[in-house]
């Protein structure tokens, strides 16, 4: 069987990069600006990004939870504005 | 008759009046009641049908279909020229139809599987597992649409993409098999997002092409893509990104086995309502290079050389009178694409492509459209001859009739 060795120095690298990665996430704040905007404001700035703003009554209150989390793996929305645009939605 | 006898006539003639009446009165309240439970019983199913579960599954996707008119005229370097005219329903690019298993557990896992009936085949656009660890951070494994660029991810849909075609060459690196950490996360007034993933990669065919490679691997080397994007403005309304992509795409054992690969790419998308029009201005630029390798001519199997670079690009803008008062008017949207895709010069398949479309499309609903689309194409070879390529130019003009919808 062929044994595959990792280098030292991809595990430093990969090590490194991981500890930025975790630092980056951690220190990324929003503004008051920002942290004050409505699920109505988020989702008309962030839907039109790629398609037309869809109507809340599109889908139901489970299927809107399950669409936002595929959308926030397309459109890379923050977490907050996820919760935010669904909230809206489901109103 | 006595005074007496009345009254017992009327106390009895009351008393069997007032029993009849509760009678009566009793099975109309038991009818009632009947017909109470079972709209509390029919309600309380309903409810459960819909209540929040750990569980959820649900089936989304689009359709599209299409018809296309088109006329192609070749120029050999000498030589009378070749006209083809061709219609067609359902192609290719203008036939989909793909339904889209979303399923849940929680709000942590997230299973997305979208097979797709294209061209006349059954494809896989999607399988793969998303795993939500944490704000900000989003581990996902299968087989998924790599983080380069913004067409492949997220404006490829045909009730997304604003013209019937999809940009010549802006396929690659496309989808494939591995894993990506990925994520958005806020950056004081702006946004700023990340997505970096290791898959199999891409694979370097005998005339000097890409291709995924697929499943199974053809190498041992693995391919690292990412993309990094930046949103400047507090109302998300400009995207700028930049992506990139290394690895090794040789076949393992053969020529090409030390042959690696490299893409770069930036992007940039921008939506902003300037009342009463809505813009919509979108552009990607992809370039990628492999080493420099010996491919074989298939006309005399002898080796030779090229600059193994390519480069796509296209730019669009689209307006849309969205405060309009008539409705006919405000469901109208105009779009311009201008789409330059250039191969390698001097392999078999060398070219330089450009394409202009522009489009009429009416918006049925938010998520259903009609599309009138008509495109001019141009396309000179820059091909190696003596390794089979064909010179010449070739202009076509098409034109598309193409309705979309998301399900």
């Amino acid at each position: 069987m062929k044994m595959y060795k990792i280098k030292k120095n991809t595990l430093v690298m990969v090590a490194g990069l991981s500890i930025l990665l975790v630092v980056l996430i951690n220190s990324c704040v929003e503004s008051r600006k920002v942290a004050e905007k409505t699920g109505a404001q988020l989702w008309a700035e962030n839907c039109q990004r790629c398609h037309n703003t869809p109507f809340a009554n599109s889908f139901s209150h489970e299927q809107w939870i399950t669409i936002g989390m595929h959308m926030q793996t397309r459109a890379q929305l923050t977490d907050k504005e996820r919760d935010k645009i669904i909230s809206f939605l489901n109103q | 008759m006595t005074p007496v006898k009345t009254i017992t006539r009327l106390m009895i003639f009351t008393l069997v009046s007032s029993v009849t009446t509760s009678i009566v009165n009793a099975q109309l309240v038991t009818a009632a009641d009947s017909a109470l439970i079972e709209r509390v019983a029919a309600l309380e199913k309903q409810v459960a049908d819909i209540k929040p579960a750990e569980s959820h599954f649900m089936v989304v996707g689009l359709a599209t279909f299409g018809y296309v008119s088109s006329t192609s005229k070749y120029k050999p370097p000498s030589g009378p020229h070749q006209i083809i005219k061709t219609n067609s329903f359902p192609d290719a690019d203008r036939y989909e139809f793909s339904p889209m298993l979303l399923w849940r557990h929680g709000t942590k896992w997230l299973l997305e599987f979208e097979p797709s009936y294209t061209g006349g085949n059954l494809e896989v656009n999607w399988a793969d597992l998303s795993y939500y660890a944490a704000p900000g951070l989003i581990i996902r494994g299968g087989y998924f649409v790599l983080p380069f660029g913004i067409y492949n991810r997220r404006l490829a849909a045909g009730w997304i993409n604003k013209l019937a075609p999809d940009p010549e060459g802006i396929d690659l690196p496309g989808t494939d098999f591995g894993i990506e950490v990925s994520g958005g996360l806020p950056l004081g007034n702006m946004k700023w997002s990340y997505a970096v993933s290791l898959t199999n990669g891409l694979q370097l065919l005998p005339d000097g092409e890409l291709q995924t490679a697929g499943v199974t691997d053809n190498n041992t080397k693995k391919t690292v893509c990412g993309r990094l994007g930046l949103l400047p403005f507090s109302n998300s309304s400009l995207e700028i990104g930049i992506s990139g992509l290394y690895g090794g795409t040789g076949d393992a054992d053969s020529r090409f086995s030390k042959a690696n690969s490299t893409m770069y790419g930036v992007d940039l998308n921008y939506v902003k309502t300037f009342t009463p029009i809505l813009i919509n201005v979108k552009g990607q630029y992809n370039r990628s290079t492999t080493d420099n390798q010996q491919y074989i001519k298939p006309t005399d199997s002898t080796l030779y050389t090229f600059d193994n670079k390519s480069s796509s690009a296209f730019a669009q803008i689209s307006i849309r009178p969205v405060s309009a008062e008539s409705n006919l008017v405000k469901n109208l949207e105009l779009a311009f694409r201008y789409v330059n895709f250039k191969t390698p010069e001097n392999s078999n398949w060398g070219q330089k492509y450009n394409e202009e479309d522009i489009g009429l499309d009416y918006w049925l609903s938010w998520r259903s459209v009609l599309k009138f689309t008509y495109a001019w194409t141009h396309s000179t070879s820059t091909a190696n001859v003596s390794a089979g390529g064909i010179p010449g130019t070739t202009d076509t003009n098409n034109l598309y009739l193409q309705f979309s919808i998301q399900l």
